[in-house]
């Protein structure tokens, strides 16, 4: 266990360290480009499709993050592959900016408090799904199977990242659908940026 | 160092809960042996208001052939595949999340009054596609199993249904094989009594080191079995993702729509709808990726499979869905046995296109021709008001369109004679 938890921190420093070297994105300039983002992510981020996760507020290091990897083919998706080809460090560093820049709410639903909220992932997502720490990303209302089949991603090493693939590999079936729709039944709001 | 730690947390605290598992009581379980699972709350969908207004100043935009009319006919979030229940009390309506829906016109004034989720005390994964057997039997095919609700027209007024295992979670597909894009699986009837299933495989374009895997399980393809889960077998191969298909009232053949390969440029490869005449025959999937278009990654190899070309070629990258053959008395005559079929619209072509309802005709010789029927769901400006999935229809004759961007069921009617 201690093993694997150095491993983690190894590789924590290891990404956060790469962050450094970014490029300052443009979020006027990433606003443009999301004409290609839109139908599936939306303009101000909150998905029309619910096989696409919400990114409006996103922390701009996870969105570059993840574009990267759909680029480099570390991460796959038949759509965010194909897409991912087609853009350069510039454009992936303005999306970011463009997506991270809109603000988020969250509410709980009727009868349900913050202390229901699952131990295991408060921490890094919050008890309504706000990422807490960079590059963690938001999960608050995301649809149940989206979250659920991206940590059985993990769990079968077809997604892989420091934390989530030790984390996953220890969940069963049904306790990742609980987790799943506890972040699902959040409501979120993104307000868009100007 | 705080997130480092914080990270670290997670970890820990993830050990912790996987050594406290406890069982979990099963409702299908508990269903399938008649018993109550203590659910007894409803969701029900609003169906007047702002919203449902807003859909219909929009549908005053839907050009169509003169004599048809559009209406609202639900307010159903997400609304997808739809199975008509062949007493013509309630049609069910799945969706790519985690609710089924039940739709009633009590009243039959061809509005439905009530939407409420079905079978509430069930945890549905993608229960995209439900559909009928003529004798009131309820199928749904989910991510990774088919469930069959007997008499769910009745049974659907209460909380608790009778349910039961057609295919067991997990072994529609090798669990690890499990995605959420093309995962909308459609199910129908057969002439011959059997459930047909789609399973769309995953990828933009199938790697080669999967091909085996996938034509023994049928992804990328479509299966066929007896209504009680056993006599599976593959029936097409070839397949990109066909989300959806119906038997032709006549010849009694599938036909099904297909999705073809992105990334080839905004003008190929062309979208298909397919016509098959014998078990087993292969459609082309990853050697083409739509119509004779080869594929960038197979382009360099010989194809060694006889493909069987699409009687349709469509707009490329307009996205076909649900189809269904039109076998009712209400539109005029040229429309019998006719397809109508939805198209969802593009994702990432530069101007989009689709968004629409099509209609194939077919000829005594088996030529089919297809056209738009009702258009208008994309302004002015490039943005989608709509986006049609499925096409069922009434016992009337009059047709239901699903919407899973408004979160809507249209009714086109005919009032022209």
């Amino acid at each position: 266990m201690l093993r694997a938890a150095i491993l983690i921190l190894g590789g924590v420093f290891l990404a956060q360290g790469a962050f450094a070297q970014d490029l300052a994105g443009d979020p006027q300039a990433g606003r443009k480009k999301a004409g290609m983002c839109r139908t599936c992510h939306g303009l101000d981020g909150y998905a029309k499709i619910p096989i696409a996760p919400h990114i409006g507020g996103e922390p701009a290091s996870y969105i570059a993050r993840q574009l990267k990897a759909f680029r480099q083919g570390t991460r796959t998706h038949e759509m965010m592959s194909v897409v991912a080809k087609s853009l350069d460090d510039q454009s992936i560093a303005d999306l970011a900016a463009w997506y991270s820049a809109h603000s988020v709410a969250t509410s709980l639903p009727q009868g349900k408090s913050e202390a229901d909220a699952p131990e295991v992932c408060i921490a890094c997502h919050g008890a309504t799904g706000i990422g807490q720490v960079e590059n963690v990303p938001n999960l608050a209302g995301e649809s149940a199977i989206y979250i659920d089949t991206q940590l059985k991603a993990f769990r079968l090493g077809k997604r892989t990242d420091e934390v989530m693939s030790a984390i996953a590999a220890d969940l069963s079936n049904d306790e990742i659908r609980d987790l799943a729709d506890w972040y699902a039944s959040v409501k979120l709001e993104i307000t868009q940026a100007q | 160092m705080k997130k480092i730690l914080l990270a670290t947390a997670c970890l820990f605290l993830g050990a912790g809960i996987a050594n406290a598992q406890a069982p979990v009581p099963d409702n299908l379980e508990k269903l399938s042996n008649f018993q109550s699972t203590g659910t007894t709350e409803f969701t029900f969908i609003e169906q007047s208001g702002e919203y449902a207004d807003g859909i219909r100043k929009n549908l005053e935009r839907i050009k169509m052939p003169a004599g048809f009319k559009i209406e609202l006919y639900a307010v159903v979030p997400d609304a997808r595949h739809m199975a008509v229940g062949p007493q013509g009390i309630v049609t069910f309506v799945g969706t790519r999340k985690d609710k089924v829906w039940a739709v009633t016109d009590r009243n039959k004034d061809r509005v439905a009054d009530e939407v409420k989720d079905f079978a509430p005390s069930l945890k549905f994964a993608i229960p995209n596609g439900p559909c009928f057997s003529k004798d009131g039997f309820l199928y749904i095919d989910e991510q990774n199993r088919v469930l069959v609700y007997p008499a769910a027209e009745f049974f659907y007024e209460s909380p608790d249904v009778a349910a039961f295992n057609v295919v067991k979670q997990g072994e529609l597909i090798p669990p690890e094989e499990e995605s959420y894009n093309h995962t909308a699986r459609v199910c129908k009837i057969g002439p011959d009594g059997k459930l047909y299933i789609s399973l769309g495989q995953p990828f933009n374009v199938s790697p080669a080191e999967k091909l085996d895997l996938y034509k023994k399980a049928g992804i990328g393809g479509m299966i066929r079995m007896n209504t009680d889960g056993t006599g599976r077998e593959v029936y097409t191969y070839g397949i990109r993702n066909s989300v959806g298909h119906d038997f032709h009232p006549v010849t009694g053949e599938l036909w099904f729509t297909d999705n073809q390969v992105d990334g080839m440029g905004d003008d190929i490869p062309p979208g298909e709808i397919n016509r098959q005449t014998a078990p087993g025959q292969h459609f082309g999937h990853p050697w083409y990726g739509g119509g004779d278009v080869r594929t960038n990654e197979y382009k360099n190899e010989e194809v060694p499979v006889d493909v069987v070309m699409p009687a349709v070629e469509t707009v490329a990258h307009g996205a076909d869905l649900g189809m269904h053959f039109y076998t009712g008395n209400m539109f005029p005559a040229h429309y019998k046995n006719a397809i109508f079929s939805a198209q969802h619209g593009s994702w990432n072509r530069t101007t989009p296109v689709g968004a629409r309802v099509m209609v194939t005709h077919i000829d005594d010789e088996g030529n089919a021709t297809t056209e738009p029927f009702a258009e208008g769901w994309i302004d002015e400006n490039g943005e989608y008001l709509g986006r049609p999935v499925d096409v069922a229809e009434l016992r009337d004759g009059s047709i239901l369109v699903s919407d899973d961007l408004a979160g809507a069921i249209y009714r086109i009617s005919y009032e022209g004679n």
